[in-house]
């Protein structure tokens, strides 16, 4: 991951190359060039492949499978059933709970979603395994399914209390209010759907077990591995040099990763297996559906008196998934009385899972649309209705903000926009039989803060390396781990090469929830700074070091060069100075966890999710904010909309390279225009299948629909959340557009349309 | 699901010229271009977002022509000329304008889609359908891109067919 051919002058060197420069992205000539060797690409002596075979009943028994025709088709190895497939150990969940079952099997016998593994062949080819892989013939004993949130038999559900927030009394509140409004928010099944699909490859050497697999966690999912086949956590080594995508849902190890291992184990061959794309779609859970009612009540100035929400997701029938709804709701607004609960409903599905901003996203569309309802009812602007319910401390907590600088985001994004311009009433300004509408909404997500390791190294020949078990997925991680170990060492960024991906490097845990960099720069920080430490000391006080006769009380390094900071005596490059003292090395190990930490709570750390620090640990409550403004098109006919303009701004605390950060929140809100016009699985009622399971017909945006998109950054460096100021990134910049659409289609159409997604049929 | 079909084990001699270098390869007639670069040749650079047709990460150049190498068998380009990714900066390793332009307008995140809109756009410039922004997104909608890099795409083309014009 050396830097080749940086295409800046070196006068502009410094500045790009620093913690908050806009370097361009030091991994990028590797991607450019296709030499970059993603996870399931590495080329192994040989190498076997496997295809899976998914239920075609959403419940129900597989009472069958004739597995003759496969088994004897050219190429084929081995047919793995329910029945023949070798036992697994049941494996702890991401919080560290210790297995339901003792045992675990990856293939069902027991129907609960379509699509389920259920079966897997392993052929020498890939070709021979997909051929061979239609030659199964299953039976079932199929049973009623609930097939989603509006299926008759779904019932309620099951309320889940931790989710219940409440202070005041927010029905009476509600009750008493002058103006109140309360409409119900549905947001649809939608997927991650990242362009690499999910997949592995497994090899066993004795029983330490090699696994090249795409992964947001490499030291969780190695424990999954080690726990399912009860081999020593050291003996897994988890690859994943490049991720293409997760968006979340590439956190965990799962039922098909079970199958290539254990298929691996049994023919001591190791073994490929690549989920096509229809299987993305069912072997891991996408953002559950939701179902929200907002109420508000408040006077007749505008003042929030009273919200109460309720809301539901879908989880499975065999797996739990909560996605938080009243996240938003409960910090945006200040409001003297509140109520937030959430039941969730058993359908049968894969467990949902981790979809950028789980829980942020679809609370956002339930409460920004609620609030763009009663500025209406009010004949107040809709951004006049946020300053006034402005929260300037945690509604919930009563904590004082780490950093909030959402005013200045409404202020920023509303000058670049245009808004002062803007008619207030619906269906006012037009362009020929196109109908403009204008909107606002905010959003918010949570700093998630974790402990991390890194090893900086610094070598014989002046170079520099770090090295940790994290991960680039797309976000950056290379870059700005290079930024900041040449910055604490005073070395050129191409000098310094960064190793990721690996789970024999440093440990970090998850990389989700917007926390990786702000770890990982802190981190890197703190090894860089402590091997800064030993070669200052070492130029110091080693005997053969020419410094030592200067007497100094401390030297610089920069650029590469070690000097007194007063210039006298020598300057050694680092090279120079590690040949005349004799070191091979210089390695220091950085760790942000307490001292104390005993090995067991650092694996803990590591591999579960259970010692986060809350984001409203301590004094503060810690979040990043945004406003965006959107102008869409709706076409008076037709009903298609079609977005135009996008200004957001953005307050994500310290950008560590700006170039980076303005790309992801550009692809959040590219993501959201999808989630808001486009992205909807469909569920057949009679067999419960994701009908559009594939990328023709689950529609993701394409350059054709992205307008032109402005983002702004209002941030100010927050100490509070990160070691180096910066709060999250990834997921801030998706969560409000969706809301911000749907206001800009009602200031069009006059039509509100609180059903994701806004297609035309519910415009005409 | 039908057991009375027989899957034949002939294999086909098969020569590619990929990247200006010959290919030769003992291959089933099923095999696709794009796992034959794949998983034959180890030519990874070009992906395999969908097989399906429908995302666009496996596009090369067939005769200069942008294709899709998951809806094309290797058997249907014998003898012709086949260009990926790997083949695209010069032998010395002087980048592509395309490629130069992605890196420095930061035209990807994930880069699993890069290699596919890098080959689009290339043939986007030549065919002449880079004239306006308008035009480059048209053009360049086949190949998807979840990470949404998207207007920094429109940016690097635009900003590499105005270099390869000047």
């Amino acid at each position: 991951m050396t830097v080749h051919d940086m295409k800046h002058a070196a006068s502009d060197s410094a500045r790009l190359e620093a913690v908050g420069g806009r370097l361009s992205r030091v991994d990028g000539p590797a991607k450019i060039t296709g030499a970059a060797k993603y996870a399931f690409e590495q080329q192994l002596e040989g190498l076997v492949h496997a295809v899976l075979v998914g239920a075609t009943i959403a419940a129900g028994k597989v009472s069958a499978i004739d597995r003759r025709a496969a088994e004897t088709a050219p190429g084929v190895l081995a047919v793995l059933t329910p029945d023949t497939i070798m036992e697994l150990k049941g494996a702890s969940d991401w919080l560290g709970n210790p297995p339901s079952q003792q045992t675990y099997n990856p293939l069902a016998r027991e129907v609960t979603y379509s699509g389920q593994h259920i079966a897997a062949v392993v052929a020498e080819t890939f070709e021979q395994a997909v051929a061979a892989a239609a030659l199964l013939k299953v039976w079932y004993d199929e049973t009623p399914a609930i097939v989603d949130l509006s299926d008759g038999k779904a019932g309620d559900g099951i309320p889940i209390d931790a989710m219940t927030k409440e202070w005041g009394d927010a029905q009476a509140a509600f009750a008493a209010a002058p103006v109140r409004i309360c409409a119900a928010y549905n947001t649809p099944r939608e997927f991650q759907a990242a362009m690499e699909p999910h997949g592995l490859i497994a090899r066993w050497e004795g029983d330490e077990l090699t696994i090249w697999e795409p992964s947001q966690w490499l030291d969780g999912m190695a424990r999954t591995y080690a726990e399912w086949f009860g081999v020593p956590f050291e003996n897994v080594r988890l690859v994943s040099p490049y991720i293409g995508g997760g968006f979340g849902s590439k956190a965990l190890a799962l039922a098909h990763s079970a199958v290539a291992a254990a298929a691996a184990k049994m023919l001591g061959r190791p073994v490929k297996l690549v989920l096509n794309r229809p299987q993305n779609f069912t072997s891991y859970g996408g953002r559950a559906a939701t179902r929200q009612t907002v109420a508000i009540g408040a006077d007749r100035d505008g003042r929030i008196q009273s919200i109460v929400h309720r809301g539901v997701n879908e989880t499975a029938v065999d797996g739990m998934w909560v996605e938080p709804l009243g996240s938003v709701t409960s910090i945006m607004y200040a409001t003297p009385n509140f109520s937030s609960r959430q039941n969730v409903v058993r359908v049968n599905t894969v467990v949902p899972g981790a979809k950028r901003a789980p829980g942020e996203n679809p609370s956002a569309f339930g409460i920004e649309c609620a609030i763009d309802e009663l500025a209406y009812e009010l004949g107040i602007d809709p951004l006049e209705m946020r300053l006034i319910n402005y929260a300037e401390q945690d509604p919930h907590t009563k904590k004082a903000w780490s950093t909030r600088q959402l005013r200045e985001a409404f202020a920023a994004g509303a000058e670049a926009f245009g808004w002062a311009k803007r008619p207030p009433e619906p269906r006012s300004m037009r362009d020929g039989h196109q109908l403009i509408g204008w909107g606002v909404a905010a959003g918010t997500y949570p700093v998630r803060r974790a402990h991390g390791e890194a090893v900086v190294k610094i070598l014989a020949d002046g170079s520099v390396e770090v090295e940790s078990s994290s991960i680039d997925m797309g976000q950056g991680t290379y870059t700005i781990l290079a930024q900041t170990a040449a910055e604490t060492l005073g070395v050129p960024v191409e000098r310094v090469s960064v190793k990721l991906g690996d789970s024999h490097f440093a440990r970090a845990g998850v990389t989700g929830g917007s926390r990786l960099a702000g770890v990982m720069t802190g981190t890197v920080y703190k090894a860089a700074g402590q091997a800064l430490d030993e070669l200052i000391g070492l130029a110091l006080s080693d005997p053969r070091s020419p410094f030592q006769a200067l007497q100094a009380n401390t030297l610089q390094v920069r650029d590469g060069r070690i000097a007194s900071p007063r210039g006298e005596g020598p300057e050694l490059s680092i090279a120079e100075f590690m040949a005349a003292i004799g070191r091979d090395q210089i390695e220091a190990k950085g760790d942000t966890l307490p001292a104390s930490t005993t090995a067991e709570e650092r694996y803990k750390n590591y591999t579960t999710i259970a010692m986060s620090i809350p984001h409203t640990d301590g004094d503060y409550s810690r979040y990043s904010w945004c406003a965006h403004f959107v102008e869409v098109r709706v076409d008076e006919d037709f009903g298609t909309v079609r977005v135009s303009r996008v200004v957001s701004a953005l307050d994500s605390g310290r950008l560590y390279n700006p170039k980076l950060a303005e790309s992801q929140w550009k692809g959040g809100i590219i993501m959201g225009i999808g989630q808001a016009l486009l992205e909807e699985g469909i569920v057949d009622r009679r067999h419960g299948r994701i009908v559009n399971g594939n990328f023709a017909d689950y529609m993701l945006p394409t350059n054709a629909d992205i307008p032109d998109i402005q983002t702004i950054s209002v941030g100010i460096p927050d100490p509070h959340s990160s070691a180096l100021g910066g709060k999250g990134v990834g997921e801030l910049a998706i969560v409000g557009i969706a809301p911000a659409i749907a206001n800009a289609v009602f200031h069009a159409t006059g039509k509100r349309v609180r059903d994701l997604p806004i297609t035309l049929e519910k415009l005409i | 699901m039908n057991d009375q079909v027989t899957i034949s084990p002939t294999t086909l001699s098969v020569h590619l010229t990929i990247n200006g270098r010959d290919q030769a390869l003992e291959i089933e007639p099923r095999v696709t271009l794009l796992d034959a670069l794949r998983d034959r040749l180890n030519l990874t650079g070009t992906k395999k977002g969908c097989d399906q047709g429908q995302c666009g990460a496996c596009t090369v150049h067939v005769d200069g022509q942008r294709v899709l190498a998951c809806l094309t068998l290797a058997a249907q380009v014998e003898g012709r000329e086949i260009t990926t990714i790997e083949g695209l900066a010069d032998e010395d390793g002087t980048l592509n304008a395309v490629q130069a332009a992605f890196l420095e307008q930061d035209a990807f995140q994930c880069g699993y889609c890069t290699p596919g809109q890098i080959m689009s756009a290339v043939a986007c410039i030549r065919e002449g359908h880079a004239g306006s922004d308008e035009e480059i997104r048209e053009y360049m909608a086949g190949n998807l891109c979840r990470c949404g890099a998207y207007p920094n795409i429109v940016a690097a083309v635009r900003q590499a067919a105005q270099e390869l014009r000047s």
